[in-house]
């Protein structure tokens, strides 16, 4: 028997899932990992006194429709959007078929986790800056990304 | 990037490999425990969908019948799902203080055995993954601690 924080738990997690993910391993593990350490960042970044992920998320939400979405209702949306809900539920009537594009999903569901964990911890570790290589040289037009993101106004900007 | 249809089957079928391999090799246990607990869901209502008992239900009724008072099915799962720390690894509210002690090799084995009673009821025991656990089992395993003659039923060898 031995203790741990839920942080060292979740940060494993995502560790490992990054690692199956650059070595091209099953995307359902990952998005499953990914979603596992999601589900404990967001309570310790909100503790932390920054914007988590879902918060940025419900704010782009009000500024682009003017409502802000209940945070629960937001979390179970984002979940479902990134494939993770239905890799680990299955209720009774559901179909038992899916369509889902794996690989999308499973380099988005790291990068929702990646972005509360680097609120956290930052971006000098290597697993962390590993991934971040993967998404900058994997990104269609990086540069052209970043004069987009230079345009975007501050209030929708995460803090 | 592409769409594609997966059964449900895949999708547990996948995490459940993972999960094993991750365990037999030594790797992070958080991440044996999520991914055999996410696909134990899915497993366990495409048992029930098959009109067959799964794990959690058969648990259920011998302990109903052993105490002689009824164990709802809800109860039972997350009886065993508490006991196991499959919630506590994903999840933290605001009322939690992050810790948590277990004993991450005893649940991560109980974890892969639960989700493996419930993948042989669907597709036998034949299956790559079932046999590599069991061969992992018949050399791992401690006999004073574990059953390990009932899991096979024969040695590996003589199958």
């Amino acid at each position: 028997m031995s203790r741990v924080h839920k942080y060292d738990a979740a940060k494993e997690q995502l560790v490992t899932a990054v690692e199956m993910f650059l070595n091209g391993r099953d995307r359902s593990s990952v998005i499953t990992l990914a979603g596992a350490a999601s589900g404990i960042f967001d309570e310790l970044v909100r503790r932390s006194g920054k914007e988590a992920f879902v918060d940025y998320g419900r704010r782009l939400a009000r500024e682009l429709n003017g409502k802000t979405p209940k945070r629960s209702s937001y979390v179970h949306h984002v979940n479902t959007k990134l494939g993770v809900t239905v890799h680990k539920h299955l209720w009774d009537g559901e179909s038992d078929t899916v369509d889902l594009d794996l690989e999308t999903l499973a380099a988005d569901a790291v990068l929702r986790a990646m972005v509360d964990y680097m609120s956290l911890s930052g971006e000098d570790e290597p697993f962390v800056k590993a991934y971040l290589h993967w998404r900058w040289t994997n990104e269609e037009d990086g540069p052209g990304l970043i004069e987009r993101y230079k345009q975007v106004p501050q209030r929708m900007k995460p803090k | 990037m592409s769409i594609r249809t997966y059964t449900r089957l895949e999708l547990a079928e996948s995490q459940l490999t993972s999960a094993i391999g991750l365990f037999v090799s030594g790797r992070d246990r958080f991440s044996v425990i999520t991914l055999a607990g996410a696909a134990d869901v899915i497993l366990s209502r495409l048992v029930m969908n098959k009109g067959a008992e799964n794990f959690t239900q058969k648990i259920a009724k011998t302990e109903s019948e052993s105490g002689g008072v009824p164990v709802s099915l809800g109860a039972q799962g997350k009886a065993i799902n508490d006991l196991l720390f499959i919630n506590q690894l994903k999840h933290m509210d605001e009322r939690d203080d992050g810790f948590i002690d277990l004993d991450r090799e005893e649940c991560a084995l109980a974890a892969i055995s639960k989700a493996l009673v419930n993948y042989v009821a669907l597709v036998g025991d034949q299956k790559d993954i079932v046999l590599a656990f069991k061969a992992w089992a018949w050399k791992n395993l401690d006999r004073t601690k574990y059953d390990v003659d009932a899991l096979h039923g024969v040695s590996p060898g003589v199958q």
